[in-house]
């Protein structure tokens, strides 16, 4: 099955412009071509939704409908009842030529809502103009309504009424951090070892349920005793559970009747026909039952993720699909051969497909911070088995191609790069950067493991199950070790703290005293003072959005529940408890560091020519900060081009890097989560580079308010990294990436035409090589020209595409906004 | 300043700042508040050098070896 040719030129020709895109199309299958073509973008372009994507209210009412007729239940029980209302009066589609199916909104252009996640976010989707499904007045009014029900009922709602009133208004303030600390939206880990090691369906798992209960009414008949009083709870959470898995197979039953009906009554094409049997056998088998082959895996997996959005708004999709599914790639490809590898490919394809089609409503806010997508797909690929050897296997290789015949933005891929990777996988890996996906990012394996034991205490076997729990954060898939649920209100916009450093705690920008009154720092007579300052701000922002987070947590199964995601988590199953209750989570929490870099070339440039050189007063300078060095052009320039840069190699200002970092450390393993474990900070951004541009204020490092932040993690700024690519790799290469952090994430561009043919390669893999041997735990790639990417500002349908490497995740170039765009077109393109 | 597509004259402040082109050039962009072009506005100067428009980088290219990349490849 081979596409018609979409444009003129052979595939050679079209390779050798580096016209990848055109390329795809091409080489992809007619199945393929047709998924990737007829999905719906639910990512927003800059921050608006696409024409056509409509907000579902299909499954929002279903849910409310039967939330309220419940109203008396214990809470898991309640939202049990409403999502299995949901999984069994949803409508349901099949889309022409699909394999597999799943969609948590009723129409494939719909967007879920999280009704009962955030009034503020209800409101927004009630003022969000073009979303509304016609006719328009009529969904306002059942929007108005819906929001009238769930006002001050909500998570978020619950969960702002008992915060300290200081600590709430500041961290609505938006200006230090964001994310809600609910687990209605999040990350949530999968327990894939109890899953998909374990080879269990929902009948097996129903079946450990009910040994537990049983084990557990020999107690509550016993001799009474305190020790059984919270039995009671855990048998009504044990009964939510198998309520939802039974919900759950039922959906998927609806499936498998509708692609018979489909197939016996309506299909003429007898190859269609038999696919649409075979789905219907498929959705029969799974979740219900453990799969036996790879469409079944794919299958499996696909409902669990699509369940666990019924039931949360859920911003990333760990997993680890070459791990899991591989051995039944193996099985049908290379064993029994009932699959060839074209088909096999067309698989992956489609799977890749039915994640990019997952979209939910989202606050304008997290649409600024995650322009063109809709959470952060990083799926897992590579790295080692339990036992240390190489877990890359032929599927791993399937899916470094698959993505570069579909070239969705989501999911992308992290690879877990270690000493023992195949020459033939490096060169997938490399196909792929080439390509331009600007994934897979490249992460140090060995390094990673130890980190994770280092921070929380993994035995070394589940460390080496890790998968990324969003764009960066290693988190096994065990039940001990998963992570149910990470709350993204521990996201600090960090640039902050040197703001605050430098105006006693005061916020100009938001016009309020945040942080702590750490003096004025005019009156600063020597570096010491200015980095005591921000070591107080440091602590005093990190402890807000943990302490946030922390009560988010404890109280999440009071105010929200999770039966569902319960229901698939050994944890819970044998306890009873809701999976978000920190017991028997060994913990795996960080905290997101937006804005890092800024901190460092801030204080080295204040170090440097007001402290150092005495070229200007610390007067003058909290002068021209506060004018948005508005009139201090000559001045500002001084800051940016006479002060000393991170990632030049230069110890005056790694220096301070290094000290920040640990600083920093020393206060993560202070500050504590639910579970008793540490909270380490990971430098990184998505696109809240942009997002935070108009709130963070002027800085020592030469910018203004409203120009973007830099693009993150340790990341030198745009066009500042004047000495080379080593330079960059030498100065991050100075961090401890194990006891500094959680991980630090890198973006360099290099130059496609440099990296052409095999010469290129030679050089990336020389390349990586050393950014391994410095330690580094991540290195991602935007391979792109400029000549390309100006090309798709000025004609954007000829290009629409073109991927690039945003921070922790990639995008089509013209789904993001022009400062976006000019912000990675300024960054430094590499020779290497 | 005078915005060159409608010569409409104020102070740069009076210009709505939109971000800077590269922090290290005195390059920034800003907004007309008559026409609402984008303008390249040199800072130093005080003047408006010309209208930006989809796909225009009146600062130049990237930092790095871009402008090199054909000769490397050579």
């Amino acid at each position: 099955m081979v596409a018609e040719p979409a444009r003129d030129g052979s595939v050679q020709e079209l390779e050798n412009k580096q016209e990848w895109w055109w390329v795809a199309e091409k080489k992809r299958s007619k199945r393929l071509d047709y998924l990737r073509k007829a999905v719906w973008k639910k990512g927003a372009l800059g921050g608006n939704y696409a024409p056509g994507i409509k907000l579902d209210l299909e499954c929002a009412t279903l849910f409310t409908d039967m939330w309220n007729f419940w109203k008396y239940d214990p809470i898991m029980m309640r939202r049990a009842k409403a999502i299995a209302h949901v999984l069994d009066n949803k409508t349901i589609f099949i889309t022409d030529h699909a394999q597999l199916v799943g969609y948590f909104g009723s129409l494939p252009h719909t967007i879920m809502w999280r009704v009962d996640g955030a009034s503020m976010v209800n409101e927004e989707a009630y003022n969000e103009p073009g979303i509304m499904p016609e006719p328009e007045q009529e969904s306002l009014e059942k929007v108005a309504k819906l929001n009238d029900y769930w006002a001050g009922q909500t998570a978020v709602d619950k969960v702002a009424r008992i915060l300290d009133p200081e600590d709430a208004v500041k961290f609505l303030s938006g200006a230090i951090g964001w994310g809600a600390p609910s687990s209605a939206y999040g990350y949530s880990g999968k327990d894939y070892e109890y899953l998909f090691a374990g080879k269990r369906g929902f009948e097996d798992i129903i079946e450990d349920i009910e040994a537990a209960i049983e084990k557990a009414e020999e107690k509550t008949v016993g001799v009474p005793g305190p020790e059984i009083l919270d039995i009671y709870d855990r048998l009504q959470n044990w009964d939510a559970m198998i309520l939802v898995l039974e919900a759950a197979m039922r959906h998927a039953k609806r499936y498998a009747r509708l692609a018979r009906t489909m197939a016996e009554n309506f299909e003429t094409d007898d190859k269609r026909k038999e696919e649409l049997l075979r789905l219907a056998r498929t959705c029969e088998q799974v979740p219900a039952k453990s799969p036996r082959n790879l469409q079944e895996s794919f299958q499996y997996d696909h409902f669990v993720q699509m369940f666990a959005r019924v039931e949360a708004h859920e911003g990333a999709w760990p997993a680890r699909p070459d791990y899991y599914h591989g051995p039944y790639y193996d099985k049908d490809v290379n064993i029994d051969k009932t699959l060839t590898k074209e088909e096999a490919l067309d698989l992956v394809g489609e799977f890749m497909i039915r994640a990019y089609e997952v979209g939910g409503f989202a606050p304008r806010w997290a649409r600024e911070g995650l322009q063109g997508i809709t959470g952060t797909w990083v799926w897992t690929l590579g790295g080692v088995n339990k036992d240390g050897t190489d877990a890359c296997n032929d599927l791993t290789i399937a899916f470094l191609q698959a993505a570069r015949l579909v070239r969705v933005s989501n999911p992308t891929f992290g690879f877990r790069w270690h000493p023992k990777v195949k020459d033939e996988v490096m060169r997938e890996c490399f196909e792929c950067i080439r390509h331009g996906l600007g994934y897979p990012s490249m992460r140090n394996d060995p390094l990673l493991v130890q980190n994770a034991m280092h921070w929380h205490g993994h035995p070394l076997e589940e460390a080496r199950t890790w998968v990324h729990q969003a764009c960066m954060s290693p988190c096994p898939t065990t039940k001990n070790g998963v992570q149910p649920m990470r709350m993204a209100s521990a996201t600090a916009n960090c640039a902050k703290m040197v703001e605050y450093a430098l105006h006693n705690g005061y916020d100009h920008v938001v016009g309020m005293q945040m942080g702590p009154q750490t003096g004025e720092a005019s009156s600063f007579t020597d570096f010491e003072q200015l980095f005591q300052a921000w070591t107080t701000q440091m602590q005093w922002l990190t402890n807000l959005l943990v302490r946030t987070v922390n009560l988010g947590r404890y109280k999440d199964p009071e105010f929200f529940g999770r039966p569902f995601l319960s229901g698939i988590s050994q944890r819970s199953v044998e306890s009873g408890l809701d999976v978000v209750s920190p017991v028997g989570d060994r913990g795996n929490c960080w905290i997101t560091a937006f804005t890092w870099v800024e901190n460092i070339d801030s204080l080295a440039a204040v170090k440097k020519l007001v402290f150092d050189e005495k070229k200007y007063t610390m007067e003058q300078l909290i002068t021209a900060l506060k004018a948005n060095w508005d009139g201090y052009e000559q001045m500002r320039l001084d800051f940016v081009n006479n002060a000393p840069k991170w990632g030049n190699d230069d110890d005056y200002v790694d220096d301070i890097m290094i000290r920040c970092l640990q600083a920093t450390a020393r206060h993560s393993h202070v500050m504590k989560c639910p579970s008793g474990n540490n909270w380490p900070i990971l430098p990184e951004n998505v696109s809240g580079n942009i997002h935070y541009a108009s709130i963070v204020g002027a800085l020592p490092n030469g910018r203004r308010c409203g120009d973007a932040l830099y693009d993150g993690g340790i990341s030198p700024g745009p066009g500042l990294d004047k000495k080379g690519p080593t330079a960059v790799l030498a100065s991050c290469g100075k961090i401890d990436h194990i006891a500094d952090g959680r991980a630090f994430l890198l973006n360099q561009r290099l130059s496609p035409t440099q990296l052409a043919g095999e010469k290129g390669y030679q050089l990336w893999k020389a390349y990586i090589r050393t950014w391994a041997d410095l330690g580094l735990d991540h290195v991602q790639f935007n391979m792109v020209s400029d000549e390309t990417l100006r090309a798709a500002q000025k004609d954007p349908e000829k290009y629409s595409e073109v991927i690039v490497r945003v921070a922790g995740y990639s995008a089509h170039f013209v789904d993001i906004s022009r400062k976006t765009q000019d912000n990675i077109i300024q960054r430094t393109v590499q020779g290497i | 300043m005078k915005c060159t597509e409608c010569s409409y004259e104020a102070g740069v402040s009076s210009f709505r700042y939109l971000y800077n082109a590269r922090i290290d050039a005195s390059m920034t962009l800003r907004q007309c508040p008559q026409c609402q072009a984008w303008l390249a506005v040199d800072e130093l100067a005080g003047e408006a050098r010309q209208r930006v428009t989809d796909g225009d980088a009146p600062w130049g290219k990237s930092a790095g070896i871009e402008g090199l990349a054909r000769d490397v490849a050579r």
